[in-house]
């Protein structure tokens, strides 16, 4: 009987059991930063490979060369003479050539608001109808007139003319195609994605006048020089963090690899193919991935479930505009292929180099056991808060029943008599208005941050930002003494406000990591240090130091840190985060605020907080058991 | 006075939350209309509204093979104003829903029949929380004000059930017959709480010279839930021209032919099974359903009110179409049961179930339906955690009202480990 009752009940009140989660939640973060760094390894990556076996890439002969070249240099003429001209002039102009071309062209107008500022223009598209098909499928050939840098895409937009007018010869085609030339990168992609799934803002943003079939793929050129390149980089982040299918990306980089050109991937204009290089290209990736920004035009696509990557030359070498010509043909020619959607290899996965990855079954553990130090700790600290008398219980109950001072109960079953010590049942009844009330609350002040930076006009941002900078510098220090002075939380309430605000933000980080893996992982390490945070009344030095370093991983000291290690503007990044709310969907913010910022403001208060002490209230009231 | 001012600052402050809500975020409503956690084909608001569009051209609204809900809602929506056009009037109904199911809760809770009940009283009856209280977990209950927005017709339902409870603590037992008749009427599954209820008003009911057996109460009870759920029945004959809905309201929530995931057990089940399989365990789903009744209610015969509880939390996990509404009717009732809590076991492991269900689930079915990385697996697997969380959160208060109970058998087991053998 005595046996049987001493399994769970006791396991609870195993002094071994009530010290290892902290130390257990220690070894997760750093198995958790450690499984990430081996990850580049041979062992623990793999080489990319073609899941769908109708995209066939680099299996056919591409026939775009010769005579094009000439056609390609008059359009190339054309679009450097349009530089100057606004956006309906040169609009009217590729009409003109689109129409040549034989295609049904079709314009869209938008205007976004955000930050203050207007973005306004005026897309233009072509739709090649297939030969061989129903209008029920499409792929989409993007150049946008300005890229991402501000450049004149003009090799790119000459391209996308040439290749309209050479795809019209072939009779091949089984799918659309439709040739988007947008006024710029940013805006000017969402706003015809959208339109084309009809989930666009009426009034702002036009409807398309023309349609075709569902997007089965896109791919961007950004072209702005005119020598000759070297190798294609291949841009793939899309909004939130999602990815393209990796299917797309092995395309074209095994058809680029049959030509001859190399491939690079987030700005890696080097890669040797050794452990730091792999570790680089993974890392940066993952910070575009966590940042959820539009890395390229493509990124508009991706949310609608259309896989979509951006292709730009690079470099100085021998490689002409026929030879990017040839590896664009070549990729519609194996998109022309599928039979269904790419659905086949890895929606989730982080490249090392263009044929080498992990998928998420690998990396993912990664993130939860990041993520899992904060809920083992949440529990942890939920069954220490129902110990009768606070953390002295496990040596006292270890000392005084050896004695036998604790007070006994006597279980009778029949015949047999059995004595349990009644400290290992009795379990404190938890006061929980207060913790949840500071928990709650400091959730939702996130909502105020949120609100005003994605609401202020750009001129209005940096100095904002300032005073917002400054105020959460000595916040947490006032709401901690407001705490004190009209709550006077006991160190319980201090413990259940640490468990609920841990626990929400494993809860958060845990399902954050299946939607967006890199965000979660790096705010789950950024705030890893509020696991260990608790009330120190009696040891200021450590208390400083520990402010000191928590408030360097304050979400506005890292925003600091990040915009002066890139060399960015504060307000310029502030304002392409708003824009990025308005226009792109993106819900980085929502995390930072109401996530990350939150947690940290609880481990800040927690830090600062000044425990009352309990037994001058009387223990009677406050310690309660169930042998009342 | 002071009472009424509190109570009116509790109501005021959830409905200016709740018009908060529908008017300052306007497209709010239509996305949680639109969630499949909570609006189920037999509760969805968007298929109410083609109902009442059919209705309203004369068309039979049973016609389309949307419309799955009762009749008597059609002429009370096409009497209110255009939920398209002047929204306002829609938001309004709900949110006095909701205030009335407060109202029915305080009564309950003020009355004390979950502490002390005809038949057995608590020792730990002085631990409770006000009503205010209890109204006020239910009111600010995000599932309540998710599933007040998502504009589900089971707000109805789970309105009609709490007054039927609140008229049966009275001792109203032929108004708490006829709410709970409406309830099923609506819903089917409520008239499963008769046998409690019934127990329930036998022991509240006031205190006559010749008390009447418990058999002819029931009986009597019985024929008023019929003859009510007839009259019901045969208004809405009226109303639509024929008993065809009889087989597109009821029968869908017998036979199960739309497998629109929700979050409860039953369509991935259904969705993989071989058809020939199909009736016989319809059959078994159903009586799994209905068999926790009885036993419930001859085991808890001294505590009829939890045993109505428990049933709710267990209709919000095994009902063919469950929603979130359902969870928060079972959420609501919890708090009644305050003195226990010391008691359950699980109730931090329980609620950080719940917890990561409610997060995790809208998280897949984005990664299933809209981002298509996901598949329908995603989805029924947070179900089942979801499930699991609440099954943890019906046993663990049953666990704990046993105990409460033993203890006053047994007062030498009092404080010690239990372990069934």
């Amino acid at each position: 009987m005595v046996s049987l009752l001493s399994s769970s009940v006791l396991l609870r009140r195993n002094p071994l059991i009530l010290k290892l989660p902290p130390y257990l939640s220690f070894l997760c973060i750093v198995i958790g930063v450690a499984w990430l760094l081996v990850l580049p390894l041979d062992n623990y990556s793999r080489r990319t490979y073609i899941s769908e076996n109708a995209l066939l890439p680099g299996q056919v002969h591409t026939y775009f060369a010769g005579s094009d070249q000439n056609v390609f240099r008059g359009y190339k003429r054309e679009v450097d003479a349009l530089e100057g001209s606004g956006n309906i002039e040169v609009n009217d102009k590729l009409e003109e050539f689109f129409k040549a071309s034989g295609l049904k062209v079709a314009r869209q107008s938008y205007e976004y608001k955000s930050a203050g500022e207007t973005y306004a223009g005026e897309n233009i598209y072509a739709i090649l109808h297939a030969p061989r098909g129903d209008a029920t499928e499409a792929i989409v050939l993007v150049g946008a007139w300005w890229n991402m840098e501000g450049k004149l895409n003009r090799s790119g937009v000459a391209l996308i003319l040439t290749l309209a007018r050479y795809f019209k010869r072939w009779s091949l085609w089984s799918k659309d195609i439709i040739f988007l030339i947008t006024a710029d990168s940013k805006a000017g992609p969402q706003a015809w994605v959208d339109a084309y799934h009809d989930t666009h803002q009426s009034g702002m943003v036009d409807s398309l006048p023309l349609k075709s079939g569902a997007l089965q793929g896109a791919v961007v050129i950004d072209y702005p020089f005119d020598h000759r390149f070297q190798d294609i980089h291949i841009v793939y982040d899309g909004i939130n963090g999602q990815l393209p299918n990796l299917d797309l990306l092995n395309t074209v980089v095994s058809i680029s690899g049959h030509m001859g050109i190399g491939t690079s991937l987030q700005q890696m204009w080097q890669h040797s193919d050794s452990y730091r290089d792999r570790l680089q290209t993974m890392l940066r990736g993952m910070l575009n991935q966590g940042l959820g920004h539009a890395s390229g035009p493509h990124s508009s696509f991706i949310p609608y479930h259309v896989d979509a990557i951006t292709l730009q030359p690079f470099g100085e070498g021998w490689q002409d505009e026929m030879a990017m010509g040839r590896v664009i043909e070549s990729t519609f020619r194996s998109l022309n292929n599928l039979l269904e959607h790419l659905h086949q290899s890895f929606f989730f996965y982080l490249l090392m180099q263009a044929d080498r990855f992990v998928s998420i079954g690998t990396y993912l553990p990664s993130a939860m056991l990041v993520a899992v130090n904060f809920t083992i700790m949440a529990i942890f600290l939920w069954v220490k808060s129902g110990s009768p008398n606070g953390e002295s219980s496990n040596v006292s109950l270890t000392v005084e029943a050896g004695e036998k001072k604790t007070p006994l109960a006597i279980v009778k079953e029949g015949d047999a008599k059995a004595l349990a010590p009644e400290a290992t049942i009795a379990v404190r009844e938890r006061e929980l208005f207060l913790p949840l009330a500071v928990v709650a609350g400091s959730q939702f002040l996130g909502v105020l941050p949120l609100y005003i930076f994605n609401h202020t006009p750009e001129a209005m941002l940096h100095p904002i930002f300032t005073a917002f900078t400054s105020i959460n510098g000595f916040f947490p220090l006032i709401l901690s003494a407001l705490l004190t002075h009209y709550f006077a939380p006991t160190a319980h309430h201090y413990t259940l406000i640490k468990t609920f605000s841990l626990l929400l933000l494993g809860l958060f980080l845990s399902s954050l990591a299946t939607l967006n893996f890199s965000l979660a992982f790096l705010v789950g390490l950024l705030s890893a240090p509020l696991t260990y945070m608790q009330p120190l009344p009696n040891r200021p030095i450590v208390k400083g130091v520990l402010a000191v370093l928590l408030s360097a991983l304050s979400p506005t000291t890292v925003l600091v840190a990040g915009c002066w290690w890139w060399e960015l503007g504060i307000g310029r990044v502030l304002k392409e985060a708003a824009f990025g709310w308005d226009v792109w969907g993106m819900t980085t913010q929502v995390v930072v605020w109401c996530v990350w910022w939150p947690a940290w403001l609880v481990g800040m208060v927690l830090l600062f907080g000044n425990p009352r002490e309990e037994k001058v209230k009387g223990a009677g009231n406050t310690i309660e058991t169930v042998k009342t | 006075m002071n009472i009424d001012r509190r109570k009116a600052t509790l109501f005021g402050a959830a409905a200016a939350v709740r018009l908060l809500l529908f008017t300052s975020f306007p497209g709010l409503p239509d996305l949680l209309t639109a969630r499949v956690e909570i609006s189920t084909p037999v509760t969805s608001f968007k298929r109410l509204q083609e109902g009442v569009f059919l209705y309203n051209h004369n068309v039979s609204p049973y016609d389309g093979g949307v419309y799955h809900q009762a009749p008597l809602l059609l002429p009370l929506f096409s009497l209110l104003p255009s939920s398209a056009t002047y929204p306002a009037f829609t938001y309004l109904l709900y949110i006095i829903l909701d205030l009335l199911s407060a109202n029915a809760l305080m009564c309950i809770a003020q009355s004390g029949e979950a502490v002390s009940s005809k038949l057995f009283t608590s020792p730990r009856k002085d631990k409770r929380w006000s009503n205010f209280a209890i109204a006020a977990a239910f009111l600010f209950n995000p599932f309540t004000i998710a599933s007040c927005i998502g504009r589900p017709t089971s707000v109805f339902t789970n309105c009609a059930i709490l007054h039927a409870i609140s008229k049966a603590v009275n001792g109203n037992s032929f108004t708490a017959m006829f709410a709970l008749s409406f309830a099923a009427y609506l819903s089917m599954y409520p008239i499963l709480l008769f046998p409690p209820l019934a127990l329930l008003c036998y022991d509240r009911r006031p205190p006559l010279k010749n008390p009447e057996s418990i058999y002819s109460f029931v009986l009597g009870n019985a024929v008023a839930v019929g003859g009510s759920l007839y009259s019901l029945l045969h208004m809405s004959s009226l109303i639509t021209g024929s008993w065809e809905f009889l087989s597109s309201t009821y029968g869908v929530q017998l036979l199960l032919p739309d497998l629109t995931p929700n979050v409860g057990l039953w369509w991935y089940f259904f969705i993989e099974m071989f058809d020939s399989f199909r009736n016989f365990f319809l059959g078994v789903f159903w009586i799994h359903l209905s068999s926790y009744v009885a036993g419930l209610t001859i085991r808890l015969r001294r505590q009829p009110l939890f045993v109505l509880t428990l049933l709710l939390g267990i209709f919000a996990i095994f009902k063919p179409y469950p929603s979130i509404s359902d969870t928060s009717l079972f959420l609501a009732m919890l708090p009644l049961y305050r003195h226990v809590f010391p008691l359950m076991r699980y109730t931090f492991l329980a609620s950080s179930t719940v917890l990561y269900a409610t997060l995790l689930g809208p998280a897949f079915y984005y990664l299933w339906i809209y981002a298509g990385s996901g598949n329908a697996n995603f989805f029924y697997a947070i179900t089942l955690v979801w499930s699991l969380g609440l099954s943890l959160l019906t046993s663990d208060a049953l666990f704990a009202v046993l105990r409460d109970e033993l203890e006053v058998e047994r007062p030498e087991m009092k404080g010690m480990e239990i372990r069934q053998i």
